[in-house]
């Protein structure tokens, strides 16, 4: 494919200078800790600006963005490199279609990502919309059964769209950290998480703000209104997760396929037939003899 | 077979006893010598003048053999009805057996009235008595040559100075009847069995004249009485020699009379202790004794009573051959009440031909033998239930058009039944053809003429192999026998039962079969709200051998070997690897779950498959109640496309609690039942989606269409239902839930997710049972909206 040839990172000259000396800070520790590699997937619904976001990251319209439509039919992955080090960014189709979550999708992603690693997720959703319904949840649950729950500790949330007005009577952080709790609470439903897992290690939440209207601050950085550069912010929060202790996601056939069901327990088989002659036939065959020993017979017989 | 105790059976107790004699010396001996008192059926006119009977007054003990074969062949004639219409099923013909025995009943009065019958096959013409109205006349002063009209009959008590009524079991014995026309010499026939009866001591018939020529009769009569009793016995003399009574001379004298008494008190007590004990039950001879007691003095009219209620039981509890033929003892302190029972002698096997001529069978003996009671084999005493299982049993061979089972009397050995079993068989090779044709719309909706197919069925059956009931059947069907490959069903089946020899009772049946199926998959079934999923058809063909045991009627156990091709296809016939869906643009892609486990759409597999079936269910009243378990394992051998190697196992268990304890009888209401059921179905290994477990239907979770709740790894369904008794039917209602224990993602493919399912869903209703038919209004819980369906056949 065409995108997997790696260019130049030319949009990182586009960063204002301080975007790009806390990026390049971050990208030295990256590659110092884990490799020369980086590569990140992006999935959400359709529409929340997953394109735009990676288009953001990269500093350059590498993917193509169209407000009206589904612009990506298929994955598609971005490499650019700096210095000996390479960012992957895989951009995907939404994962909704008609309400539903669009197994064919799901299913073209993971055939896409076959033999990668993903060493972030990026889950992006909007934070524009106010309520959390059960699709998201579909959606999260889709993502876990595709890469396994392991994926959510390589996972962190993306909220789009943070410029925004909160409704009446909130204040902004207010209304983020309310969405961000409700958009967590579905996350760790849908991974199926334990309470103490995430209480270790929870989903850290980014917001960033793709439009070009975005606010910026005096050294030219794009800043959401709390003031927060979002660009540097969403690398390092990649970057924590990156270096915190867990692996990165291998896709191989086995986890595309799933578990083959059919394999759980084959070893077991003679011992169960063993058991079932022994406990369950044997059982009911002196079932059937008291029966027959209880049968009450006619008067004749 | 009550109707064979019915009155005409009455069984008449001969006038042989002897008046003791108080100048006999050594009172002692005489009263135990002489009291005997011996009964007997009526004296068949041909075998033995009645006149020599009432002239020996001393036999002590006379049996009148060919009285009691006379009973017998009346009771075989109404046993003879007992038997099946054609290859009808066994139940109505059984049914038909008490109509049977009334047809005994007149038997028996045929015998018992010969005069009567003279007297009705006489022209109806009759004499005037041509004498003055109302004088007595003795019966030797009537004319010999007239034919007397009589008007009545009265019983008169001597004793009593009264006239008995006509329900006095006295009646009985009578031939006569008011209205009927008679000769002085058939009157005189009936004075002389009433004498010989024995239960009179002195009888005496006159005749009134009535003014309008008629005649009435009165019968005054003294009833012979005896010592009361405070002991009863019941004693089994069948089979026994009958003991001769030995010509005693008038002129004896009396030291003479005196040895014969004892000789005759010998052989009594020898015949007592040689006799074998009888069926009769101690609560039953209890209350013979309370009667005993009750009565003080013994009469003849009690010693009919205890006849009739030995008689009742042996009858009430089927055996339909046994008779009180004497009593003996009598004027001791002990009544001995002797009964032939009706002991089993030999068993007879007869085949006939269409025309009912004895001919050779095909079928072996032991085939035959072996589907007989115990109770039916040699030396046992002959139960009319024991038959009638008989009946049943050997109808179930299926190899018969007629079975008749006839209890006759054994000539050469008396007292004793020969079971005779008489048999049609049934065509051993037999061939349908049948066609249909059908007219399938052509191009345009228009019939064509090579639309019109022509169809139908061709099988045939070679039953009762070497007459052991092994068997060849194959039958081969089609709706268009000019392109049968789309939709040939075949069978071919080799059914070999006694495999373990038919000598040996353990009973086991071998069956081998070639078959093929066709079969839509509800595993490719939608979920509510999902419109159409392309259906799946699974087409099965192969071999199978298995082994079935039979434990009891419904208990069995069954294992083989099964060797299959499964192909999965299209609605066009066209083999499909995945199965279809919809996808939400509408458009349907072919890629969804796959249908087989080579994912090429046939599948070739060999198993082992065992099911054992606990059933101990029993009808009270028509309603179902006990438990029923079954356990089925398939286990795969690792030898197939794949090499597939599983274990899949279900598990059933459905017990039917009756609520109420209920009397049981015909025509009695059902109990009200409480069904619980609980169904565990689980596959570890290799599954392919056609052998996984689905959840819904009219035969898992009512409400829901087959396969809607979900296709699973294991399953888990269960259902309570409460049955309440209605008239002649019955209402239900019932709570099921079906759950696919979060295994349908162990499913390849996850049909249940792909075609929307929930994986587990409940559904409530109620119902009432028409006939065959369940009408049933269900709620499905899932959408929470109900509808009424209606099904054939029970859900459990």
């Amino acid at each position: 494919m065409a995108s997997q040839v790696i260019r130049e990172w030319v949009g990182f000259q586009q960063f204002p200078s301080a975007t790009q000396s806390k990026l390049l800070e971050l990208i030295g520790k990256l590659k110092q800790e884990s490799g020369s590699t980086l590569t990140v997937l992006v999935m959400g619904k359709g529409g929340v600006g997953k394109s735009s976001t990676v288009n953001s990251i990269l500093g350059e319209r590498a993917v193509a963005v169209s407000a009206f439509q589904s612009e990506t039919p298929r994955p598609v992955m971005v490499s650019r490199s700096w210095e000996g080090f390479t960012l992957n960014i895989i951009d995907t189709p939404g994962l909704v279609e008609g309400g539903y979550v669009n197994d064919q999708a799901l299913d073209l992603i993971k055939r896409f990502l076959l033999n990668k690693t993903i060493d972030v997720l990026l889950f992006v959703d909007r934070l524009d919309t106010y309520r959390v319904d059960n699709l998201d949840r579909q959606i999260v649950k889709a993502i876990t059964d595709s890469f396994g729950k392991e994926i959510w500790h390589r996972g962190l949330v993306v909220l789009t769209h943070a410029q925004v007005s909160p409704p009446d009577g909130l204040s902004y952080d207010e209304f983020t950290s309310r969405r961000s709790e409700a958009l967590s609470k579905i996350v760790r439903l849908g991974a199926r998480r334990r309470k103490q897992e995430v209480k270790a290690s929870s989903i850290p939440i980014v917001c960033v703000e793709n439009s070009g209207r975005c606010n910026k601050n005096e050294l030219d950085e794009k800043i959401l209104p709390n003031g927060t550069a979002w660009i540097p912010n969403l690398v390092q929060t990649i970057s924590e997760v990156v270096l915190s202790e867990s692996k990165g996601i291998l896709v191989d056939q086995t986890l595309i396929d799933g578990q083959n069901p059919n394999n759980k327990g084959k070893m077991l088989i003679p011992l169960i037939a063993v058991f079932q002659y022994f406990f369950v036939v044997k059982r009911i065959q002196k079932w059937i003899k008291t029966d027959i020993a209880r049968e009450s017979r006619p008067s004749w017989a | 077979m009550t109707s064979i105790a019915a009155p005409g059976l009455a069984i008449s107790v001969n006038r042989s006893h002897r008046r003791l004699n108080s100048t006999t010396a050594t009172s002692a001996t005489i009263k135990s010598k002489l009291p005997t008192f011996s009964s007997s059926q009526n004296p068949k006119p041909s075998s033995s003048n009645p006149n020599i009977f009432a002239s020996k007054q001393l036999h002590n003990v006379i049996k009148t053999s060919t009285a009691i074969v006379v009973g017998l062949y009346a009771l075989s004639r109404g046993v003879s009805h007992v038997l099946l219409g054609g290859s009808g099923g066994g139940a109505g013909g059984v049914g038909s057996g008490s109509g049977g025995g009334g047809g005994g009943d007149s038997f028996w009065s045929r015998i018992f009235s010969p005069a009567a019958i003279a007297g009705e096959e006489e022209s109806p013409e009759w004499d005037s008595h041509g004498l003055p109205a109302n004088i007595v006349v003795q019966l030797n002063k009537l004319s010999g040559f007239k034919k007397y009209k009589v008007s009545d009959i009265l019983f008169f008590d001597r004793r009593r100075r009264s006239t008995v009524g006509t329900e006095d079991s006295f009646f009985e014995m009578l031939s006569l009847r008011p209205g009927g026309v008679y000769t002085k010499a058939q009157l005189q026939k009936e004075l002389e069995t009433l004498a010989t009866s024995g239960m009179f001591e002195k009888v005496d018939l006159d005749a009134k004249t009535n003014p309008d020529g008629t005649v009435g009769v009165t019968i005054s009569f003294l009833e012979s009485t005896w010592q009361s009793a405070d002991k009863f016995r019941c004693i089994n003399v069948g089979l026994m020699p009958q003991s001769k009574p030995i010509e005693m001379d008038a002129d004896m004298t009396e030291k003479e009379k005196l040895e014969y008494f004892r000789s005759q008190e010998k052989d009594y007590r020898r015949r007592i202790e040689r006799s074998r004990p009888c069926l009769l039950p101690v609560s039953v001879q209890r209350e013979i004794l309370l009667m005993l007691k009750e009565h003080g003095a013994v009469s003849a009219r009690l010693l009919q009573k205890i006849r009739d209620k030995v008689q009742q039981w042996y009858h009430d509890n089927g055996y339909a051959c046994a008779q009180v033929v004497n009593f003996g003892n009598l004027n001791t302190k002990e009544v001995v009440c002797e009964v032939v029972e009706g002991d089993i002698t030999q068993m007879v096997i007869q085949f006939q031909d269409k025309l009912g001529n004895v001919c050779e069978g095909n079928t072996q003996y032991p085939v035959v033998r072996r589907e007989m009671p115990k109770q039916l084999r040699q030396g046992q005493v002959f139960n009319i239930e024991a038959g009638k299982q008989a009946l049943r049993n050997i109808n179930s061979l299926a190899l018969f058009s007629n079975i008749e089972v006839n209890p006759r009397p054994d000539e050469k050995n008396e007292g004793g039944i020969i079971v005779e079993i008489k048999l049609k068989e049934l065509e051993q090779k037999s061939a349908e053809v049948s066609t249909e044709w059908s007219i399938v719309p052509g191009r345009g909706g228009r019939p064509t003429l090579a639309s019109i197919q022509p169809g139908g069925t061709v099988s045939f059956e070679h039953r009762n192999l070497y007459g052991l009931n092994r068997s060849v059947l194959g039958s081969v069907t089609t709706s268009n026998f000019l392109n049968p490959q789309d939709d040939l069903a075949f069978k071919l089946e080799y059914v070999h039962p006694y495999l373990d020899g038919v000598y040996n009772p353990r009973n086991r049946t071998l069956r081998a079969s070639c078959f093929n199926s066709r079969k839509l998959s509800p595993v490719f079934t939608g979920g509510p709200g999902v419109d159409e999923v392309p259906p799946i058809w699974v087409d099965r063909a192969g071999l199978k051998a298995n082994i079935t045991e039979n434990f009891t009627r419904q208990s069995k156990f069954t294992y083989g070997l099964v060797m299959e091709e499964i192909t999965t296809r299209d609605e066009s016939s066209h083999i499909s690897a995945r199965g279809q869906r919809v996808l939400p643009s509408g458009g349907i892609s072919a890629d969804g779950p796959p249908t087989t486990l080579s994912e090429t759409g046939i599948d070739r597999m060999a198993f082992l498959q065992a099911n054992i079936t606990r059933d101990n269910t029993k009808f009270v009243n028509g309603t179902i109640v006990g438990e029923r378990n079954v356990f089925q394992v398939d286990q795969g051998l690792g030898v197939g496309s794949k090499f597939p190697f599983f274990n899949r196992h279900q598990l059933t268990m459905t017990r039917f609690v009756q609520l109420k304890p209920v009397e049981e009888g015909a025509g009695k209401a059902p109990p009200p039942v409480l069904v619980l059921h609980g169904h565990y179905g689980g596959c570890v290994g290799d599954l392919p989606s056609y052998d996984a477990f689905t959840l819904g239907g009219p035969y898992s979770v009512r409400g829901y269409n087959m396969g809607e709740i979900g296709a699973a790894r294991n399953i888990v369904e269960l259902a309570a239902e409460l049955r309440i008794p209605v008239k002649n039917t019955h209402v239900y209602a019932f709570v099921e839930h079906g759950n696919d224990l979060g295994t349908s993602k162990d499913v390849k493919g996850n049909p249940t997710e792909v075609y929307r399912r929930m994986g587990h869903g409940s559904s409530y209703g109620a119902g009432v049972k028409l006939g065959l038919v369940r009408a049933e209004y269900a709620v499905d819980h899932n959408s929470g909206t109900g509808a009424i369906f209606f099904r054939f056949g029970e859900r459990f």
